[in-house]
């Protein structure tokens, strides 16, 4: 019996790691994957347990026969709604998350104070964009349990998307005191990439990457957030390594598959970069994929091809509508970029703004503005997105922009050089033009 | 005002009772499959099943315009035999497709699903044989992947490492149990004994019945759909099989729909009796039953001009408008008797108020007209008049199985079961009603109950005239 009592801490161990992984799958944007850094943890915490070559696929059928027998178990329970949460993020398969909140829900039910399963909602609601519910959730789970890391990550994760930066630095600094491993390094990283400090965040992501031995998915997630890092200052071989060594890893990766087709296709390799993106559409269709795909058609001259991508963009949002998900910034800064429904688009992206306040959000309300002509009212926007000192290429050219429409054509060629100064082929879309401007 | 209250509780459930088509349950862009392999008689056969969510259904688009349905489906069959790989006895075997159905029922926002069922012909079996199958498409795809091995016309498996029943209902049913993971099954391995003969050649449904049959299957009766298909009808198994229609026609009631609020609002307000609300049920039996049969001959003899989809929304504003009219009718009615009643001491008039403290006096002078057969008969058809699709589904079915007589019965039960529930749920009402009479004598609410029943109907009728227009596209 000691050696199920052993397994069993073991999982938890695994799965409280785990639970920040939210769905990777549906936060492409750079932002978005910080949330899921504790896959790595995963796999650390699959080394000190001791199942290094467990999989979740074998954990999730044995905590289920281990339910069969005994439902009214309800750590198993808190602990299959975290596996399934991991299943969603390496199969990318989105009907594994109502099963994970069903499981949890059923934990809570059997013990309402179960700080696993609260955590573990906490980190679904993450991966759902419900970053102020996921704030709650984990402030919830860590009074239940004050010596978690795994709450103080959702909490850091909620306050980066909300805006709130140096709560969120706070927290990832008590995370790493409590628990310094594969998780907190590359939140680390992550909190030094926000601030522009770029090699320090390599370095930290180097860390994280020399932590991830164990668990396939989570290694690949650690190499494919190195390689952007790279990506983003320019060091496309670099990148594309990284991104290569996560394929490897685990093959067929969507989000390494996209992030090599980005790579690609700076390097004016578009054959490849359209293979690369095609995988990654058939594997999951977010619709960040799907308008890469439709950008690399479009530079290609397969306009039929590419107008085939920008309906199915269409498709998917009346989905994600009528499923009450929440990408309104992904979707606005799409109709952005292309023109589309410029309006709306700006209706859409101030939404975005107000649940994400985030740089991010900042920044595409800014850019959405810029584009309807109200470049004055976009400025302040642009210049909150800058605040922190961060490093972005697409940034600083949505700024130039914003300051050649306001007529101070100086200092938008010196913001368009910045931009691609630090990553010549920030965009297949954008970088002609920023060049174009700039001299 | 508790009653207020309640009305206003019914009228805004039915209301707010979403009628949107459900989403794919296994998320907008899975490839699912589904693999029977059918050893009956001395023949192997397969059915092959894919179901494609919304998103993949998308991205055909194009390609099924560009070829057509028919051409469409036959490649897409052919194709799919191309990648599954059967081998019998050591032997790679062709699988030919010899039939197929191509369907594209309605999924979420306004987007099809596509749903292609195939019949393959494998080799003819000599004797004790062992299979080995593995289904190589869309690899890589997110999806339910499932194998079942069912032998039928005398054939036997001897060992199987695939169940032989479906836990999805061939893909038609995807089952909500926390503890199950979705499968991911492409391959199978049994040995089976031939029986002697050919045998019969797996059935398959005619277009329009998977259609619907597939739309219903995320509302929730799908238990009674599954009846009408069950392999073997033993006496027992159709005298149960009687009573789980009646059960899940009365659960039917219960769905959004159906005027139940509109019953109850009505008898309420217009003094009904029990044997009013029988009556009421009977009208909603018969409309009910006369409404499937008349839609499924629509459906089957006009099948190429006719979707059901879209006659749904033409019966649902005649629903509404039934209602609307009973509505104005009684409250016309109602102003009418008010105004005479209003000059006082002025002959002919009718106190209402003084029976209301004794409930069972009525049946003195005053006969409520609101009760009038042809009101009565208009609530009553407008709850039967839209027939419900699993009904459809059943008579469809009942027709392609050759079970004509068999589905019919089902279906009178079901209807008898709706029925029993319009009339328990109006007997509720009635007896309410009086039980509240019997308290409240100062009946502050309960004069004004008559009235504010016709506005409720009317209201009702109108807000579901309202919501039956934009489906008119």
């Amino acid at each position: 019996m000691t050696w199920r009592r052993l397994t069993v801490a073991a999982a938890v161990a695994a799965l409280a790691a785990t639970a920040l992984l939210l769905g990777g799958v549906l936060r492409e944007s750079s932002s978005a994957a910080r949330a899921s850094l504790a896959g790595a943890q995963a796999a650390e915490d699959f080394k000190e347990g001791f199942s290094l070559n467990r999989s979740t696929a074998s954990l999730v059928a044995d905590l289920q026969s281990r339910l069969r027998a005994n439902p009214r178990d309800e750590r198993s329970y808190a602990l299959l709604g975290l596996a399934y949460q991991q299943r969603a993020r390496e199969t990318g398969d989105p009907s594994w998350y109502p099963r994970a909140e069903g499981a949890l829900r059923r934990a809570l039910a059997l013990d309402s104070k179960d700080s696993i399963a609260v955590g573990g909602l906490g980190s679904l609601a993450l991966s759902r964009h419900r970053f102020r519910d996921a704030l709650v959730l984990g402030e919830k789970a860590r009074a239940l349990n004050p010596y978690s890391a795994q709450p103080l990550g959702v909490i850091g994760d909620a306050q980066v998307e909300l805006g709130r930066y140096s709560q969120a630095f706070a927290s990832f600094d008590r995370m790493n005191n409590l628990r310094p491993n594969l998780s907190s390094y590359a939140r680390v990283s992550y909190g030094r990439e926000l601030i522009g400090h770029t090699a320090a965040a390599i370095r930290a992501m180097r860390l994280a990457v020399d932590a991830a031995t164990g668990a396939a998915e989570p290694t690949a997630w650690t190499h494919v957030q190195l390689g952007k890092l790279y990506f983003n200052h320019g060091r496309y071989r670099l990148a594309e390594r990284e991104y290569r060594l996560a394929l490897d890893v685990f093959p067929g990766y969507a989000y390494g598959l996209d992030a090599l087709a980005q790579v690609l296709g700076a390097q004016d390799r578009y054959r490849q970069a359209i293979t690369a993106e095609r995988e990654a559409v058939d594997a999951i269709p977010l619709p960040q994929y799907v308008a890469a795909l439709g950008d690399l058609y479009r530079l290609t001259g397969r306009r039929v091809e590419a107008q085939r991508q920008y309906e199915l963009i269409g498709a998917i949002e009346k989905l994600l509508n009528a499923n009450g998900v929440k990408t309104d910034l992904e979707i606005a800064l799409f109709q952005v970029d292309h023109g589309i429904a410029l309006r709306h688009a700006l209706a859409r992206a101030r939404l975005a703004r107000s649940e994400r306040p985030s740089i991010d959000g900042n920044d595409v309300l800014g850019w959405a503005l810029a584009r309807n002509g109200r470049c004055a009212e976009a400025l302040p926007y642009s210049k909150w997105s800058l605040r922190l000192g961060t490093q972005d290429a697409l940034k600083f050219f949505h700024r130039g922009m914003i300051e050649r429409c306001l007529g101070r054509t100086e200092a938008a060629r010196g913001w368009f050089r910045r931009a691609l100064d630090l990553n010549p082929r920030f965009s297949i879309l954008w970088s002609p033009l920023a060049r174009r401007y700039a001299s | 005002m508790k009653r207020l209250v309640l009305l206003l509780v019914l009228a805004s459930v039915a209301l707010i009772a979403p009628l949107s088509a459900k989403a794919h349950p296994l998320g907008n862009f899975t490839i699912n499959q589904y693999s029977r392999i059918q050893p009956s008689g001395d023949h192997l056969y397969l059915l092959y099943v894919l179901d494609l969510a919304e998103i993949p259904t998308f991205q055909a688009k194009p390609q099924v315009a560009a070829e057509g349905q028919a051409a469409y489906a036959n490649r897409l069959a052919r194709s799919i035999g191309r990648h599954l790989h059967l081998i019998v006895d050591g032997r790679r075997e062709a699988l030919v497709p010899i039939r197929h159905v191509l369907a594209f029922p309605p999924g979420q926002a306004g987007l099809r699903t596509t749903r292609l069922e195939v019949v393959f012909e494998g080799p003819t079996l000599t004797g004790r044989s062992t299979v080995d199958y593995r289904d190589t498409n869309y690899a890589g795809r997110i999806g339910w992947k499932e194998i079942t091995v069912r032998p039928s016309s005398g054939a036997e498996v001897l060992s199987s490492d695939a169940p032989s029943k479906s836990v999805s209902s061939e893909l038609l049913a995807y089952p909500k149990n926390l503890l199950q993971s979705p499968l991911d099954v492409v391959s199978a391995r049994a040995e089976v004994e031939p029986g002697s003969g050919s045998g019969a050649t797996p059935v398959l449904l005619p277009r329009n019945v998977l259609e619907q049959r597939v739309g219903v299957r995320a509302v929730a009766d799908g238990g009674f759909a599954s009846l009408i298909a069950r392999d073997n009808l033993s006496p027992g198994f159709i005298a149960l099989s009687i009573l789980i229609a009646m059960f899940w026609g009365a659960a039917h009631a219960f769905s959004p729909g159906h005027g139940k609020s509109i019953v109850a609002a009505y008898l309420v307000g217009s003094r009904g009796t029990s044997r009013h609300a029988a009556f009421l049920g009977m009208t909603v039996t018969v409309t009910h039953t006369i409404g499937v049969f008349a839609l499924g001959l629509v459906t089957l003899s006009l099948s190429a001009f006719i979707v059901p989809d879209q006659l749904y929304p033409w019966l649902n504003l005649a629903s509404a408008l039934l209602i609307v009219a009973v509505g104005i009718s009684v409250l016309r009615w109602r102003v009418r008797e008010w105004r005479r009643r209003t000059p006082p001491g002025q002959g002919h008039h009718h106190d209402h108020s003084h029976s209301h403290g004794h409930g069972h006096h009525h049946h003195h002078h005053e006969h409520d007209q609101a009760l009038s057969p042809r009101r009565l008969l208009g609530i009553g058809v407008s709850g039967g008049i839209v027939p419900c699709p699993t009904a459809l589904v059943v008579l469809l079915a009942a027709i392609s199985l050759h079970r004509v007589g068999y589905g019919l019965v089902l279906i009178l039960a079901f209807s008898a079961g709706l029925a029993a529930a319009m009339t328990g749920i109006g007997l509720v009402a009635v007896t309410a009603k009086r039980t509240f009479e019997r308290v409240d004598f100062n009946g502050g609410v309960i004069r004004l109950l008559p009235a504010l029943s016709a506005v409720v109907v009317l209201g009702l009728g109108l807000a579901m005239t309202v919501r039956a227009l934009p489906r008119l596209g």
